[in-house]
């Protein structure tokens, strides 16, 4: 093993042949909003930094083959710039503050793997595919909600780094955040959810299990029943039992169970309709007045 | 009901330099002098000051939140390189204690009762050294029972925190026969209000250097009150007060956080020690643990009125949290029951407040300490009588809001009460009559809510409150103000200048202000309890007029005009009107000249002056005071929110707050003071709660603890009323702290508009509104989806 502590590799195939050689020695740095606060606060140990950010070809939209291609050093500014489905916008919005979604990366936030990642939450709502890739054993691709097995843990191996995000295009969807203020706030509850062309519906929650939650049950009631009043209360109904979250600091349990079934019933209600309707309250209404 | 006194407009700009001075500096928004070098960061802060040869001090901190310490191991940490030393009490000269109103907190700790206690003081050459000294000492220690709650320090057979048992201190206020009263009265509420502990959350972090001078000890370090620092100091170190100087650099913000001692005594120990300067810098996390808070406070009001909406009594019973160590906490819960009936006319008053001792933090001093949590709980309790009586809540207002001459909690009569006239020009400027309560969305509800409070300015209770000042005029003809009074971002040192200014006929912009400093400023007291526009304001006016008087005996015996028919104006005397050769108010003398012939003729030039109104102490008993606070303020806040019953979530769309400050000196300062402490109480109102488990704290990073940002700040219009205050500078009444108090009341009436229930408890945060909906729809009424 060398004695270098960080490497800044110019392509993928040496950003690649680096981690093969270090394993779990080493660890991607991308935007930095997640390692670098992780080393200040002492809970991330970095033994050796594989910087991504010289290496071309990672970041990148495009529309190819019915999907929206997202490469992994995709910043949330860049989507949100971008014209994304709803879901992917607004989520990427609410990420921190600005100085955090110039530099924050889908490939970051799906590598941090926090049941409180909003974009994540969005994706898996939007039925995203992640494509990764290891030197060994070339590319693979999965869909986003089976990559999280835990709060900071994925099945990503440790010669493996995400490549790119495949969002297929033509789903309607909406997202809704809960946070304890309207900037640079974890969410305390944040759901996700997309109609396919098909009327096939995907439904995820954040914050309320140790992985951004896919309510599978919910979604297959509705593809059976559509969006019914009925259907989408059973499904709100089926969101509350399926998740398991915690209380912490920022909220009880209970809301968070409680916010589980009615911002699924929100999404799914809006979704209904035709043009989905911006999720926040409407600004001071001081002209109302 | 009149139609008030004027609402100020804004001025047509600032004053410039360069531009001619005005003859009326009062009353126009001259521009801060400090300002352009904090906009740019030229100005350097505490954390700025050291050069690269200063060791850096490190807080060994307690490992527990009650323990008895039982072994601090330092060999392996003094062995590491570069380690200079590490102190404990044994190095301590003096009485190893501080504490502003006790001296009940150990500056090195042999018990600690919150987890900020300090054990010890490594000083290194670098603070990466210092960081790996602390991890290698070692604490033994045996853990004591953790007092976590106000409950839990009153339960029976309670461990004792202190040598005198878990209770600080109690206050009381009788007036009337409130029993009787309530039992005649035709309605009686009840309310039980819950406030949280919040933090100062200033930006500046506790930062500074100290090192040796001439056997002096020299502190650079932001506190709120040099002069009593310095007293702490040299108690603490054993000390004469002549070797320890004080000295305040720029400062990021205070809030009543900077009232206790942080970092003074460690850097003075250490410069003293090693003879070389030291620097001490907290993180945030180190800032939070070991900075007092604001009191959580507990609040049973019964409130009784006629059917009629006249209110008859009062019964008010306060639990106040004062965490670990007693800090200002007698003071401010005195602060709370002398205020628990707000700006009310309340005939029967039974009030009881208690504090007690706990594991949490100390808490203290804080913007509206102790009269905003009674705010909180009065106003609360009108709500419910509204809702009770069905009587509008604006119209139960004017039935029962003092007017001028009446008499507040403690009976003070107070000469000028304006709290009709800013609840009656904010209810105008929202639109009150012709609010809507329409919205974009049916899970979205509209609400507005009032707030009437009041504050007693300055320290009062009989405590010797005052400011000294000093002006001079400088042999180059240089107005210079001297003041010990602390400037952290609130602008006092313009406001300084500028009653200089106004005094002595010169431009504000180019008065001298000397601050700050223990070895060169007299002292102005503390900058807190909304005192020093008025008590340094008036220290300063007094000295100035002298100054202004001398120079006119100058120009009157260099003329042989009579002094009276002089002024002083556009940096000159001058006669004051047309006087026979002296046509067109013609200048007699430039003030330059006057203060070189004033000095020849032996004229100082040079007056201290100091400005100390009586207040009276607590009559034993009852509580009262005829004169409890030199003044009051009054004002009144009206929210306008949007909820969503759905998710609790609030978002506050409108504030408009009206205060009368008496006289606006400087009015943009004044509205800025109004806007930081709306922005301020909407975190206190809706998001800002300091969450501690068993006396650990979970919330110790901006990560956690949650503080408004610029996206939740609403529309802000901040009127200033000016009725004159009869002992302020100008009729000047002062302005710091009742922007924050008036802000939750007004949001949490609003919130309760919206919904058609109470939340009782702070902050009303999505989750607690949301439940506040629950409840009252499983109790059949309020809000439905
Ligand atoms: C103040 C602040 C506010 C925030 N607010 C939010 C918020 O509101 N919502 C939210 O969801 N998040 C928030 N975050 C978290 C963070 O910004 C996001 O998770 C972001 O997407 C991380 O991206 P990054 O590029 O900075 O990741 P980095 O910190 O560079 O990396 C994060 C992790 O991913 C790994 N990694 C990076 N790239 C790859 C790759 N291509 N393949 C495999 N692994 C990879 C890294 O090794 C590391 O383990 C906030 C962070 C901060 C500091």
């Amino acid at each position: 093993m060398t004695d270098t502590l960080y490497y800044q590799p110019k392509s993928v195939d040496e950003a690649l042949q680096i981690k093969a050689e270090l394993g779990a020695e080493g660890t991607f740095l991308a935007g930095g909003t997640d390692v670098v606060v992780g080393i200040r606060k002492g809970k991330l140990k970095v033994a050796r930094t594989i910087d991504l950010s010289q290496v071309p070809g990672l970041d990148g939209i495009r529309r190819h083959d019915g999907f929206l291609e997202i490469g992994a050093m995709t910043t949330h500014k860049a989507l949100e710039q971008h014209d994304v489905p709803a879901a992917l916008a607004q989520s990427c919005e609410t990420v921190g503050g600005p100085q955090i979604r110039y530099l924050g990366t889908v490939g970051g936030q799906i590598g941090t793997a926090s049941p409180a990642g909003d974009v994540s939450v969005a994706l898996i709502a939007l039925k995203a595919d992640v494509e990764l890739r290891s030197a060994a054993r070339g590319t693979r691709r999965l869909p986003l909600d089976e990559v999280f097995v835990g709060p900071g843990k994925t099945v990503i191996a440790d010669d493996e780094m995400v490549t790119r995000v495949f969002v297929p295009l033509g789903r309607r969807s909406d997202f809704y955040k809960i946070g304890k203020r309207d900037a640079v706030a974890i969410s305390l509850v944040m759901a996700a959810a997309s109609v396919g062309p098909a009327g096939d519906v995907a439904i995820a929650i954040g914050c309320v299990a140790p992985v951004p939650l896919r309510i599978k049950r919910a979604e297959a009631l509705l593809d059976a029943r559509g969006l019914s009043d009925e259907a989408v209360d059973e499904a709100a109904t089926i969101a509350r039992e399926d998740c398991s979250p915690i209380s912490d600091h920022r909220g009880g349990a209970d809301y968070r169970r409680a916010m589980a079934g009615t911002l699924t019933k929100r999404l799914l209600s809006r979704l209904r309709e035709v043009t989905p309707v911006k999720a926040k309250p409407a600004e001071s209404s001081a002209e109302v007045a | 009901m009149s139609s008030g006194p004027p609402i100020r407009r804004r001025p047509t700009g600032p004053v410039r330099p360069g531009q001619q001075p005005q003859v009326n500096v009062i009353g126009r928004s001259i521009r801060r002098f400090d300002g352009k070098g904090k906009v740019t960061g030229e100005t350097p802060f505490g954390g700025d000051l050291a050069g690269p040869e200063a060791y850096t001090a490190l807080v060994i901190r307690s490992p527990h939140p009650h323990c008895e310490i039982e072994d601090v191991e330092l060999a392996a940490a003094r062995a590491i390189p570069g380690v200079v030393a590490i102190f404990t009490g044994d190095d301590i000269g003096g009485t190893n204690r501080h504490g502003l109103i006790r001296r009940d907190q150990e500056v090195f700790s042999r018990r600690a009762r919150f987890m900020g206690d300090c054990l010890g003081l490594i000083v290194a050459a670098t603070p990466k050294i210092a960081q790996r000294a602390l991890e290698a000492v070692k604490v033994s220690y045996k853990e004591l029972p953790i007092v976590a709650t106000m409950d839990d320090a009153l339960a029976e057979g309670s461990y004792p925190l202190h040598e005198t048992g878990n209770v600080l201190s109690t206050e009381l206020i009788r007036r009337g026969d409130a029993d009787s009263a309530l039992a005649e009265s035709d309605v009686v509420v009840n309310t039980e209000t819950r406030t949280q502990c919040v933090d100062h959350a200033f930006l500046d972090r506790e930062a500074g250097m100290a090192y040796m001078e001439d056997g002096v000890v020299t502190i650079y370090a932001s506190g709120q009150w040099i002069h009593e620092e310095r007293r702490l100091v040299a108690l603490a170190l054993g000390l004469p007060q002549e070797r320890v100087r004080i000295i305040q650099p720029a400062t990021g913000g205070a809030f009543g956080g900077r009232e206790d001692i942080s970092i003074q005594i460690y850097l003075g120990l250490a410069a003293l020690k090693l003879d070389h300067p030291v620097r001490i810098e907290y993180t945030r996390e180190e800032s939070m643990i070991a900075r007092h808070k604001r009191h959580p406070i507990r609040i049973e009001y019964t409130l009784g009125a006629t059917r009629e909406g006249v209110l008859t009594a009062a019964k008010v019973r306060i639990l106040s949290d004062e965490g670990a160590y007693a800090s200002t906490g007698p003071a401010v819960l005195r602060k709370a029951v002398s205020h628990c009936t707000g700006p009310y006319r309340v005939p029967n008053i039974h009030a009881d407040g208690v504090a007690v001792f706990t594991n949490n933090n100390p808490t203290g001093a804080m913007r509206g300490f102790g009269a905003c949590q009674l705010a909180i709980a009065y106003e609360s309790a009108i709500v419910e009588l509204s809702r009770v009586l069905k009587i509008d809540v604006v119209e139960l207002k004017r039935i029962n809001l003092l007017d001028d001459g009446e008499g507040v909690t403690t009976d003070q009569k107070i000469p000028v009460v304006g709290v009709r006239d800013c609840m009656e020009a904010a209810l105008r400027r929202i639109g009150w009559d012709k609010r809507s309560y329409e919205t974009p969305a049916p899970h979205l509800r509209r609400g507005y809510g009032v707030s009437t409070i009041c504050f007693g300015v300055g320290y009062g209770d009989g405590f010797p409150d005052a400011s000294r000042a000093r002006v001079r005029m400088a042999d180059d003809g240089v107005v210079e103000v001297f003041t010990g009074g602390v400037d952290f971002g609130q602008g006092l040192h313009s406001l300084a200048a500028q009653i200089a200014a106004k005094e002595l006929g010169v431009d504000p912009l180019a008065v001298r202000v000397v601050a700050s400093d223990t070895h060169r400023t007299p002292e102005s007291g503390s900058s807190s309890a909304t005192r020093q526009t008025v008590f340094t304001g008036n220290a300063v006016r007094l000295a100035a007029s002298e100054v202004a008087g001398q120079l006119l005996d100058v120009a009157a015996a260099y003329t042989g005009l009579h002094w009276d028919d002089l002024e002083l104006r556009g940096n000159a005397i001058a006669a004051k009107h047309d006087i026979a050769g002296h046509e067109d108010r013609t200048v007699v003398l430039p003030l330059r000249q006057a203060v070189r012939l004033g000095r020849e003729r032996g004229y100082a030039l040079d007056v201290e002056s100091c400005f100390k109104p009586r207040t009276v102490a607590k009559q034993k008993g009852t509580g009262k005071s005829p004169r409890a606070f030199i003044t009051y303020m009054f004002a009144s806040h009206v929210a306008e929110v949007l909820v969503d019953i759905e998710t609790g979530e609030v978002k506050v769309a409108r504030i408009v707050a009206a205060h009368d400050v008496g006289k606006a000196i400087n009015p943009q300062q004044v509205e800025g003071q109004i806007e930081g402490g709306v922005v301020q109480g909407l975190g206190m109102a809706l998001m800002e709660e300091v969450v501690s488990e068993g006396g650990f704290m979970k919330n110790a990073s901006f990560t956690d603890y949650i503080i408004p940002t610029i996206v939740d700040t609403p529309t802000i219009e901040a009127l200033v009323i000016e009725r004159d205050d009869p002992e302020g500078p100008y009729g000047a009444r002062g302005v710091g702290e009742p922007g924050l108090i008036g802000t939750p009341p007004a949001i949490l009436g609003a919130i309760a508009d919206a919904i058609g229930t109470q939340v009782h408890e702070t902050p009303a945060n999505a989750e607690r509104v949301w439940k506040a909906i629950k409840r009252s729809e499983r109790a059949g009424d309020g809000a439905s989806a």
